[in-house]
């Protein structure tokens, strides 16, 4: 925001308060109340202001407190933010961050789902969820200079973790860089199996690989970082490398981004280049309120090694 | 503006939309089409008043206001013809037209041009400067969700937007008087803090002097305005409406009473600014350049479609 004038922040609660997980604390009082607004509960307004600030020049972002509150404004990612630039035939630019925070924090069926699958359907977006603090920054400074509209998905039970306490806590530097966007990262060598994830779940699969490497399966991690552009060149030269391919996946399991994720690598490599796979997901219910319930369906860092196990005592 | 030059653009207008209803039998406009045939008066009066750097955001039928704001008839009706030298070079459509240059564009969603013309308004208000956002919406649109969001944002920072609802009576087959709780739908600007007025929008001479007050209101600090015109649609909602849930006799009293050209054109009879045989002359040649456009746009390119997935994304 100091290198750009353009950059304003809109949202329910990101001033004053600084965002109820506290990602925008400060930025009100240093840069002013214009810039940075809060928003009454209109998010279908407030995410239709953001497309009219792009065609006034500016480079909004809009945050989204919850991701499963995207109803409410869907008409205008739908319909405006995600066709605009296509549908001017590329004469006006969208260069739009909508912010919005997903994944499970056992706030049951209306406050825990991730629905990057469903963003990640409509063509025109791009779609980035960083696992760690490193990426997150950068991941940012990317998504606040691309002249596309970026979708850019916190994970909510990342937003309150000490960043020494990440697995991947790779040192955040003071000063300004970019990771880019589109661009997986292996995030740990293996040899025997390549499982992928996006957001948290890159961290619980890290985890979960330490614990499989002592029980001799050597996991390769995959932490895609953005879910659209998909980097399928990252994912299959990995898979290719390993054969045995495990997507984790915390959104629902039909239509969506574990489907996707196969589908391109049977594609890329052929129906030969992959001996094994498993896709370990959210079924497709709504996530229920109770703990016993919620352990059952949400994909964790136990469930993880288990699902590795499994597929290592089938091949 | 002289009342006369109104009727000019009213004619304007009239041509432009019957170039494009051209189109929807030879299948050179294969989509929907909606034209605002009858609703001329309104985007009439907007011109004058409207600034090149103000901004416009319009609906499903929007050809009118893009005239009004200034957009290239050439470039809109070659869009609307679905051809690569169009505004969007073939990937909007008619519905779907985006100009930054006049600063204009539209969204075939009802309502949802009104939080969009309030980006503008903040992006106003934060450069202090003294342009106006203005939506454009229909009698539906007024019942969203997004009107009533954004008049409250608009009305409680006092931004600059104003709201032109053409209420032409019927949203799609819906009577609005069957479905609004006001009597009026601009008296609903008071929930809002904002100026509020209707006036009848088949005659230009009363819209230009209320929408100039409304534009002078919010380009002056005091927050938002709507102005509600009242009208008549011509055609069905779009072309290919069985329209049967309006009568004959309610259509054929419109064409007589209704018409903002032949109410213009009896002012100007009558005060005697023109002549009956003048406003044919005018008629005739506005009616011979729209045609001779229209058949030069004929010779212009189809988009290629190996180039389908360009612009996509910068």
């Amino acid at each position: 925001m100091e290198r750009d004038e353009t950059i304003v922040v809109i949202g329910e609660d990101v001033g004053k308060m600084g965002g109820v997980f506290g990602a925008s604390r400060g930025l009100m009082t240093r840069f002013g109340d214009k810039r940075v607004r809060d928003m009454p509960i209109s998010e279908m307004a407030f995410t239709g202001m953001g497309v009219g600030l792009c065609m006034a020049g500016y480079r909004p972002l809009v945050e989204i407190m919850f991701v499963d509150f995207i109803g409410a404004c869907f008409e205008q990612i739908l319909n405006a933010m995600s066709k605009i630039p296509y549908m001017s035939g590329g004469n006006t630019k969208m260069p739009m961050v909508l912010k919005t925070a997903a994944g499970c924090i056992g706030s049951a069926a209306q406050h825990s789902q991730c629905l990057w699958g469903t963003l990640a359907h409509l063509p025109g977006i791009h779609v980035v969820a960083p696992s760690n603090p490193y990426d997150y920054k950068g991941l940012m400074a990317s998504a606040l200079e691309s002249d596309n509209p970026v979708v850019f998905i916190e994970h909510k039970s990342q937003l309150h973790q000490k960043s020494q306490t990440f697995f991947n806590n790779r040192p955040v530097p003071d000063e300004r860089y970019t990771v880019p966007i589109g661009k997986a990262a292996v995030s740990r060598v293996g040899s025997d199996l390549t499982i992928v994830a996006p957001s948290a779940h890159a961290e619980h699969s890290l985890a979960a690989s330490e614990v499989l490497s002592n029980e001799n399966i050597d996991a390769e991690v995959v932490d895609l970082r953005s879910i659209v552009p998909l980097d399928i060149e990252t994912l299959t030269k990995s898979v290719a490398k390993t054969g045995r391919l495990l997507v984790v996946d915390e959104d629902y399991r039909s239509f969506g981004l574990s489907g996707e994720i196969v589908t391109q690598v049977f594609e890329t490599l052929g129906p030969s280049g992959l001996k094994q796979f498993f896709r370990h997901t959210m079924p497709n219910i709504p996530l229920p309120a109770s703990r016993p319930l919620e352990e059952a369906v949400i994909p964790n860092t136990d469930s993880i090694i288990l699902a590795a196990r499994e597929m290592a005592a089938a091949s | 503006m002289e009342l006369i030059a109104r009727y000019k653009h009213m004619l304007t207008m009239r041509h432009f939309e019957e170039a494009c209803l051209e189109g929807v039998p030879t299948g050179e406009i294969h989509g929907e089409l909606h034209t605002g045939i009858g609703q001329e008066a309104i985007s009439a009066a907007m011109i004058g008043t409207l600034r090149s750097d103000d901004a416009l955001v319009s609906t499903h039928r929007n050809h009118l206001h893009g005239i009004a704001k200034g957009v290239s008839l050439r470039s809109l009706l070659a869009e609307i013809y679905e051809r690569e030298t169009g505004l969007c070079r073939g990937r909007g459509g008619h519905m779907h037209p985006f100009d930054p240059k006049t600063k204009f564009s539209a969204t075939g969603i009802v309502g949802s041009a009104i939080p969009v013309a309030l980006g503008y308004a903040y992006a106003f208000s934060i450069e202090e400067s003294t342009n106006i956002a203005v939506a454009i919406a229909g009698d539906g649109a007024v019942n969203t969700g997004a009107f009533h969001e954004s008049m409250n944002i608009a009305g409680a920072w006092k931004l600059p937007l104003v709201i032109l609802i053409e209420n032409n009576q019927y949203a799609i087959s819906v009577k609005t008087e069957n479905v609004s709780a006001t009597a009026t739908l601009s008296e609903r600007s008071q929930a809002y803090s904002a100026w509020g007025k209707t006036v009848d929008g088949t005659d230009t001479s009363k819209v230009a002097p209320l929408f100039a007050e409304a534009a002078e209101y919010a380009r002056t600090g005091n927050g938002p305005a709507i102005l509600e015109a009242t009208c008549y649609r011509f055609r069905g909602h779009y072309e290919g409406d069985h329209d049967s849930y309006r009568s004959q006799e309610e259509k054929s009293i419109a064409a007589q009473e209704q018409d903002p050209l032949l109410i213009t054109r009896r002012q100007l009879i009558d005060s005697k600014v023109a002549s009956e045989k003048e406003l044919d002359q005018f008629a005739s040649e506005s009616k011979k350049s729209m045609t001779d456009l229209l058949e030069n746009i004929r010779q212009d390119p189809m988009p290629d479609p190996s180039e389908v997935s360009k612009y996509l994304y910068c």
